[in-house]
């Protein structure tokens, strides 16, 4: 996707970080972020009334490892002991979710269209959609960035090593077979994420 | 970091810092992202950022800060917020 326009991070004469998307970029980013915060919002242990507990003291009920391979590693073990890793899963794991929702919403924000006319169900045409991100917004974009890269990299079976030979079997594979496309946008990722990293 | 304010390095276990954050490989994240985040949560240079990413990345894993149990569990929670594939141990567990 990166040679189909759009610019990665740049810094201007001021010196602000920006960047530019085609629609189709800033489309499938929205599209990944709202994925995320989806993924990230539901929780299988709680119903309502102790959602709205836990969002007043942080603390969840829940201790078990997430059952969703790409939520485990988003939310990760904080032990190697199950035990010591549930009781830390307990009191931090509300709080991990809101933090990465939050850096999702980020990205998910900047992208949107502000024209209030907009009502999300049509589609996104709008030639190119220049963003600027402030420095506070920084790591917010990167860490987002990374979730998105990280649960790509789940499905694509290539979140641990050793992981050259899927690499290889992805850049082999035919246009047609459809993981080529979502592997084509987790190495455009890889090159957005990149490109911002050398800004700073 | 608590109340203590030296600088940390890799001298900085002592018998009563006995906990340590472990930082593990992982082929996603970018070698420029670990050194980033590094630098921005634990303050360290970048020369000593890329040292401790490049430990990770040809050993598998690396000790990067250590101290109480409380400050650990803190490191780690700003790593995993940051996608770092990260553990509290107790540094006689390595």
């Amino acid at each position: 996707m990166k040679n189909k326009g759009g610019t990665g991070f740049f810094r201007s004469g001021d010196d602000k970080v920006f960047a530019v998307f085609t629609s189709q970029e800033a489309h499938v980013l929205i599209n990944l972020t709202e994925q995320i915060l989806e993924l990230l919002g539901e929780d299988d242990h709680v119903d309502d009334e102790m959602r709205e507990f836990m969002s007043i003291v942080g603390i969840s009920t829940n201790d078990a490892p997430p059952q969703d391979p790409v939520l485990h590693r988003l939310l990760p073990d904080a032990y190697s002991d199950t035990n010591a890793a549930g009781e830390f899963r307990r009191y931090t794991e509300h709080g991990l979710r809101e933090k990465k929702r939050a850096h999702a919403n980020t990205i998910r924000e900047a992208l949107l269209p502000q024209d209030e006319e907009w009502d999300g169900d049509q589609p996104l045409d709008l030639g190119s959609i220049e963003v600027e991100v402030p420095m506070t917004e920084i790591m917010d974009w990167l860490g987002g960035l990374n979730d998105i890269r990280l649960a790509l990299a789940v499905r694509l079976g290539i979140e641990k090593p050793p992981a050259d030979e899927q690499h290889k079997k992805y850049e082999l594979m035919t246009e047609s077979d459809p993981m080529k496309a979502v592997y084509a946008v987790y190495s455009w990722l890889g090159w957005l994420q990149e490109s911002l990293i050398q800004l700073l | 970091m608590g109340t203590l304010t030296e600088e940390k390095s890799e001298t900085d276990i002592r018998p009563d810092r006995p906990w340590v954050t472990v930082v593990w490989d992982d082929p996603v994240n970018l070698m420029s992202y670990v050194t980033h985040v590094f630098m921005v949560l634990f303050h360290f240079s970048k020369e000593k950022a890329t040292e401790l990413m490049m430990k990770v990345h040809n050993e598998g894993k690396a000790v990067v800060t250590s101290g109480t149990r409380e400050e650990m569990e803190r490191d780690v929670q700003r790593l995993h917020e940051y996608g770092l594939w990260a553990t509290v141990q107790r540094d006689d567990e390595l």
